[in-house]
């Protein structure tokens, strides 16, 4: 516990050196500031416009169906604000970056995420914040004061799954010093969490349940809010698969760990 | 506080067959080669010993010392380390380490080094006022102070490297791994961190382990050196009796007012058990093995025999041992 607690205040760290550093380079700074700012916009436009045509999808209307959009962005734009390692197999492996990590005393994969954080991946939440409020008035939707408390978990819980996912895949990279080609395929299939899984057949709905549970991302707390009482157990789910996806993903990390074999140096 | 047994380190290494139609087999039945990167390597340290690691490139060295800092896990045999084991309990062990990897920078290239450290105290959770005393201490002794704000990327690998050794300390471990740190610098720098290193071994009593290609670090700094060859220790041991076991003794060169002859002058030392060399009618090399008292008995006799314009006395350097040892082949090794 004490550990984590040092991750958080170290976290507070990285974040400002990271400002720093950007701030190094002012005119960069505002121009990714306003060019995120446009990207998000365009792509709210963009979703708005492409679910106007798309009137139901199984028992869910459109509105529903852009509210379980606009939630699937806050999780995906966390995880992709602290799991942004995109090059991990290139950086940090075959460029032998790691051996500096596991020579400092926080845990590797905390240092890992800390390193290629990127915060400007917050507006993804206030883009989907937006869409959601959106669909919420289009639906007439009534909050109690907890949801608030209730989204952030259930927020922070689809990151996790994200993030554990992620993690399993980018441990591979320990056992084999070979590029690997997983990364896009998992890409692929995460997309289909953003859309009520019940429109799929059996087979993928059982895996975006239990093998790669990206349903828990999108449509199974998004549920919660639209008051689909048939999903409220699976959005109960949501911590509980999150803790559990999480938990494997670090277990095979810290297994990898074990087997790094360094860069030649 | 370093204690080595039996290590053992072995790799799979992928046999790639050659050519495209060899990349397709590859895909389907792969052959693996295991290599031994370091065999039953054992050793101890006491505290405060200052040791260098040398050896070919690929002798283990780098392997050896990243086992010995937990980024690797050994195959077999164990490593305690100021009582822990350095893979198990890694974060841990780490607070009492100090790790430079002389190819590899541990500061942010975009900020200075000044922040750089700050961020480690916090990484390290370094005692604020004792860690800042510290600093200033380190960034005197390396005479950083010059530069320690600008971005690191604005930095000359010397002034780079300096500030990188302060990084690896700010946390004042016990024990500091320098693989390589004078790779690429000038003799000014090399001397400065040299000295900054003794002074640190004097005053902390910190132990120090460096691995090297550059003999001169050794010589300026280690009493102790262990050589190492495809992944055996073959020499673990005081530097002055590696030179003893490796080194070629001392040669004398005689510059003569007369013509001279080797024969006239191995009539002059008798049965002395030494070569004569004849560089030319006026110069002669005489080489005696080290430590034989038969320096002085040459030099009398030469001396009292013939009329001699000049002397000049040579040792054989480390780097002659070094490639001695390198060159030299396994009957030689097994002395060991």
């Amino acid at each position: 516990m004490q550990d984590m607690r040092h991750i958080f205040s170290i976290f507070a760290d990285y974040l400002s050196q990271y400002f720093k550093t950007r701030l190094a380079y002012r005119t960069d700074f505002l121009g990714d500031f306003v060019s995120n700012l446009v990207s998000e916009l365009i792509n709210l436009i963009f979703i708005v416009v492409v679910f106007t045509h798309v009137p139901l999808m199984g028992d869910w209307t459109r509105d529903e169906i852009i509210f379980i959009y606009g939630f699937f962005l806050v999780p995906y734009a966390l995880f992709s604000m602290f799991f942004g390692f995109w090059d991990f197999n290139e950086r940090y492996i075959i460029r032998g970056e790691m051996d500096r990590i596991l020579t400092r005393p926080i845990h590797n994969l905390a240092q890992v995420c800390l390193e290629s954080i990127a915060p400007d991946r917050i507006f993804g939440v206030i883009t989907g914040i937006i869409i959601m409020g959106y669909a919420a008035i289009q639906l007439d939707l009534s909050f109690y004061w907890y949801d608030v408390f209730i989204f952030i978990g259930l927020s922070i819980s689809g990151a996790l799954i994200y993030g554990g996912v992620y993690t399993a895949i980018a441990a591979v990279s320990f056992f084999s010093d070979s590029r690997t080609g997983i990364a896009p395929m998992i890409y692929n299939i995460q997309q289909y969490g953003r859309y009520p899984v019940d429109v799929y057949n059996k087979a993928i709905r059982f895996v975006l349940t239990y093998v790669l549970p990206f349903a828990f991302v999108g449509v199974y707390p998004a549920a919660y809010f639209l008051r689909k009482e048939v999903w409220y157990t699976y959005a109960a789910m949501t911590p509980v698969v999150a803790v559990v996806f999480f938990g494997i993903g670090l277990l095979v990390w810290n297994w990898g760990v074990t087997k790094y074999r360094g860069a030649g140096s | 506080m370093i204690q080595v047994n039996h290590l053992q380190k072995d790799f799979r290494i992928h046999q790639s067959r050659p050519g495209l139609g060899g990349a397709f087999r590859d895909l389907f039945s792969r052959e693996y080669k295991t290599v031994k990167a370091v065999d039953d390597l054992s050793f101890t340290v006491e505290e405060g010993e200052m040791f260098a690691l040398i050896g070919e490139n690929g002798a283990g060295k780098s392997t050896t010392i990243k086992m010995l800092t937990g980024i690797l896990t050994p195959s077999d045999g164990e490593i305690v380390i100021n009582g822990y084991v350095p893979f198990k309990q890694r974060e841990e062990y780490v607070r009492s380490i100090g790790v430079v990897f002389g190819q590899r920078s541990q500061l942010w290239w975009d900020l200075s080094p000044i922040e750089s450290f700050r961020l480690l105290k916090s990484v390290y959770k370094v005692d604020e006022a004792e860690g800042e005393k510290w600093l200033e201490r380190l960034i005197e002794e390396l005479e950083i102070s010059p530069f320690v704000s600008q971005p690191v990327r604005k930095l000359s690998l010397g002034q780079r490297m300096r500030c990188e050794v302060a990084a690896s300390l700010i946390h004042k471990p016990r024990l500091l791994f320098l693989d390589e740190p004078t790779v690429g610098l000038d003799v000014l720098v090399k001397q400065k961190i040299r000295e900054f290193l003794r002074n640190l071994n004097e005053t902390e009593n910190m132990t120090i382990l460096l691995t090297t290609h550059d003999v001169s670090d050794i010589e300026a700094l280690c009493k102790r050196v262990l050589v190492m060859d495809k992944g055996k220790l073959i020499f673990d041991g005081l530097l002055n009796d590696l030179k003893e076991k490796w080194g070629n003794g001392t040669e004398v060169s005689f510059q003569m007012k007369k013509r001279t002859s080797a024969a006239a002058l191995r009539q002059a030392l008798g049965e002395m058990p030494c070569e004569i060399e004849q560089i030319n009618d006026f110069t002669l090399n005489v080489k005696v093995a080290r430590s034989q008292e038969m320096l002085p008995f040459v030099l009398s006799t030469v001396m009292s025999s013939f009329e001699v314009s000049d002397v000049k006395i040579e040792e054989t350097s480390t780097e002659d041992i070094v490639r001695n040892i390198y060159s030299s082949d396994q009957e030689v090794r097994s002395h060991a």
